[in-house]
């Protein structure tokens, strides 16, 4: 992944916000997943058909962070989404 | 809402040649329960016991004991493993919780199998309480608010808890063939709570390993992951049943009334882990 691309949420995953976290349901395994508020905010941006850069430049306005840290850890994220095909790439 | 059961004649469990979608063992290996879908709805095999057809909808059961099984056995079956999953299929929402009335208002305990939940109930009922229910946790919405639907009047107990805790003027159910729990029966010494209350706290049971009695609150996104692991919910891999499941248990997550309790497994305590509760559920509603 590079951080020109976007992500599409796979069709057989719901997402509901509980609380400070984000809890997602894999219909098609029936797994549950859990990301906390950090996650939860990347999740949000990138549902919202953002690029993966443009991610990146929101979170950095909103966390007192590096764009290094950053930059690693959104695409952390996206490679544990796509792992688990909750995501696909929108190259 | 109910769950019609009809009982057949006693017949063998013959193979089947499909493989059960789902099954559920015993720590050691054995086979407890296995899941088939049919065309009219599912098959729940106990093997050398009983096996049951739930409709597709959860309205209707039909029972096949196995040869010498009695009806004790076939009861226990239907109402501690049937009719909550035969229920989650009529869109109900069924927890593996026992639950107690305090001053008005609804207490369940939750937990993985041999945390305490019974006795609990079992300790409220016999001292001033009563409880609604031990096992299958009955819940629903009515105005905006959850309440819950009290269950069968009964309460089953390992021994070393029937011992401690119930007077010898309580009634017991037949014995069932595989397991030495006994079934006690509500009665004036063992009070049972048959209209429903406004669900106020969820305990979630911890192992007992610790040296002192706790109570913490749990946020929201681990009160969902304990409801869920610990809901009655037939087939979930039907995707529409379990994506209304999943909205269900969100709705129930945001209720602020979901704590962690943990004790020491100790019968003598009970009184202070029954004070220390009540005190808690009446705390924050003065």
């Amino acid at each position: 992944m590079k951080l020109s691309d976007k992500v599409t949420i796979s069709a057989q995953v719901m997402a509901r916000v509980v609380g400070d976290e984000t809890v997602i349901l894999d219909l098609a395994s029936g797994t549950y997943y859990g990301l906390d508020m950090v996650g939860a905010r990347m999740w949000q941006l990138m549902t919202e058909g953002q690029t993966l850069a443009q991610v990146c430049e929101t979170m950095l306005a909103e966390y007192e962070v590096s764009s290094e840290d950053i930059e690693r850890d959104v695409l952390a994220l996206v490679q544990t989404l796509l792992e688990k095909q909750l995501v696909s790439a929108d190259v | 809402m109910s769950v019609s059961l009809q009982t057949l004649g006693a017949r063998p469990q013959a193979p089947l040649s499909q493989k059960p979608f789902h099954q559920w063992t015993f720590p050691n290996g054995t086979e407890w329960t296995l899941f088939y879908r049919l065309n009219s709805g599912y098959l729940l095999r106990f093997p050398d016991l009983a096996d049951f057809e739930v409709s597709r909808d959860g309205r209707i059961a039909a029972v096949w004991p196995a040869p010498g099984v009695s009806p004790g056995t076939v009861e226990h079956l239907h109402l501690n493993q049937v009719l909550p999953l035969a229920l989650s299929r009529q869109g109900r929402l069924v927890l593996h919780a026992s639950a107690v009335e305090i001053d008005g208002k609804g207490v369940a305990f939750t937990g993985e199998s041999g945390r305490g939940k019974s006795t609990l109930a079992a300790s409220f009922a016999t001292t001033g309480s009563r409880f609604l229910t031990d096992d299958g946790l009955q819940l629903d919405w009515l105005d905006g608010q959850c309440r819950i639907t009290p269950s069968h009047p009964s309460v089953r107990l390992w021994e070393d808890s029937q011992d401690a805790l119930i007077p010898q003027a309580v009634d017991l159910a037949p014995a069932v063939e595989y397991t030495t729990k006994a079934r006690l029966l509500a009665g004036d010494a063992m009070v049972f709570c048959d209209q429903s209350q406004p669900l106020r706290r969820v305990y979630f049971l911890g192992e007992g390993v610790g040296q002192s009695l706790i109570i913490e609150a749990v946020q929201p996104a681990e009160a969902l992951m304990q409801l869920v692991r610990n809901s009655f919910l037939l087939d979930i891999e039907e995707k529409e049943l379990l994506a209304w499941h999943f909205d269900e248990m969100v709705r129930l997550a945001e209720l602020p009334i979901y704590y962690r309790l943990d004790y020491p497994r100790c019968y003598e305590d009970l009184p202070h882990v029954r004070g220390a509760i009540i005190r808690h559920v009446l705390d924050e509603e003065s």
